[in-house]
């Protein structure tokens, strides 16, 4: 990420690219601010989960993107505004949370040893939709719609997931990656869990 | 590059607005891993990132080509590549019906005159 946040000159040169649709632009904002708006929410909501600071923070940047007219530089600089988008949206995703608190419990589909596909342990509500809905192929709606829109990787990860795989060798074989080193392979994985876990509990929370 | 910036490349995939979409699209239809794209697109592998976080080309053929030739000048890519590139995933967005919209683009990805240098 840049070492320092853009100037308020230079955040206005990018405003102004967002109104006139250059379609760069996106990226340029996404790097400009990303980093420095997660490092901004870190210390003031301690308690939250890092992936719901890092999901506000994206959902700030990509707000702003597709609606550049809601910001208006006469009522102040884009940093802050963006940091107060990000608070507000992290509000937002913690008062879901609360609210489907105990419906999902995504650790529990990597984390019970005996977790077969579409067979969790009884807590487990994700995997119970699988059994209510479709026990034969487990077409829960939600895992369905985050399958028709995944990647083919995320795809591999999810139905390892679900099938109570927890050896990081087999989901780096599954995924091509047996020739990187061990800890390599491991934090690959683990990137590709958690951002899979993440997308779960945002669709979850906006079901 | 920032491991959040590559999070959020990964999570807009399933975002149609973004170029992310696309690629995904491509990438999966030919079977092509990041270096395999990044050779596709004849990018800088340290520009991948950044391509998928761009805004996806709009639809009217006009636009969609002005778009295409501003995210091929800007990371110094051929531009007919880029075009194939993403005239092939909106073909493939269109098939799959993946949205609503998508014979727009999948007319705005063909409609245009190809440019005089173009196969």
């Amino acid at each position: 990420m840049p070492a320092s946040l853009p100037t308020q000159a230079e955040a206005l040169a990018l405003h102004q690219r967002l109104l006139r649709d250059d379609p760069v632009a996106w990226n340029d904002v996404a790097w400009a601010y990303l980093d420095h708006l997660i490092a901004w929410l870190a210390p003031r909501n301690l308690s939250v989960p890092e992936d719901l600071r890092v999901t506000a923070a994206e959902d700030a940047v990509m707000s702003l993107c597709k609606r550049p007219a809601s910001y208006d530089p006469a009522r102040g600089e884009l940093f802050p505004f963006l940091c107060m988008a990000a608070q507000r949206d992290l509000q937002n995703l913690l008062q879901k949370e609360k609210r489907h608190q105990g419906a999902v419990s995504l650790e529990s589909v990597e984390q019970s040893p005996q977790a077969g596909k579409y067979l969790g342990k009884e807590d487990d509500s994700c995997l119970k939709l699988y059994r209510e809905d479709d026990p034969n192929d487990g077409h829960d709606p939600l895992i369905a719609a985050f399958l028709a829109s995944a990647s083919a990787e995320e795809r591999r990860v999810l139905e390892l997931m679900l099938d109570g795989e927890r050896d990081s060798s087999v989901f780096a074989a599954a995924l091509g990656l047996g020739d990187l080193p061990v800890q390599e392979q491991r934090l690959r994985v683990k990137q590709l869990k958690d951002r899979i876990k993440a997308r779960l509990r945002r669709e979850r929370r906006s079901s | 590059m920032s491991r959040a910036l590559e999070a959020l490349a990964r999570r807009v995939e399933g975002d149609p607005d973004y170029l992310a979409f696309l690629l995904r699209l491509y990438a999966e239809a030919e079977q092509l891993d990041d270096p395999g794209l990044t050779a596709a697109l004849g990018c800088r592998p340290e520009d991948l990132t950044r391509l998928r976080l761009c805004r996806a080309p709009r639809s009217d053929p006009a636009r969609f080509r002005a778009d295409v030739a501003r995210i091929a000048g800007h990371f110094e890519i051929d531009e007919v590549r880029l075009l194939g590139v993403l005239r092939r995933a909106e073909a493939l967005r269109a098939l799959a019906g993946a949205e609503p919209g998508s014979r727009g683009m999948l007319l705005a990805a063909r409609d245009e005159e190809p440019p005089e240098d173009e196969p």
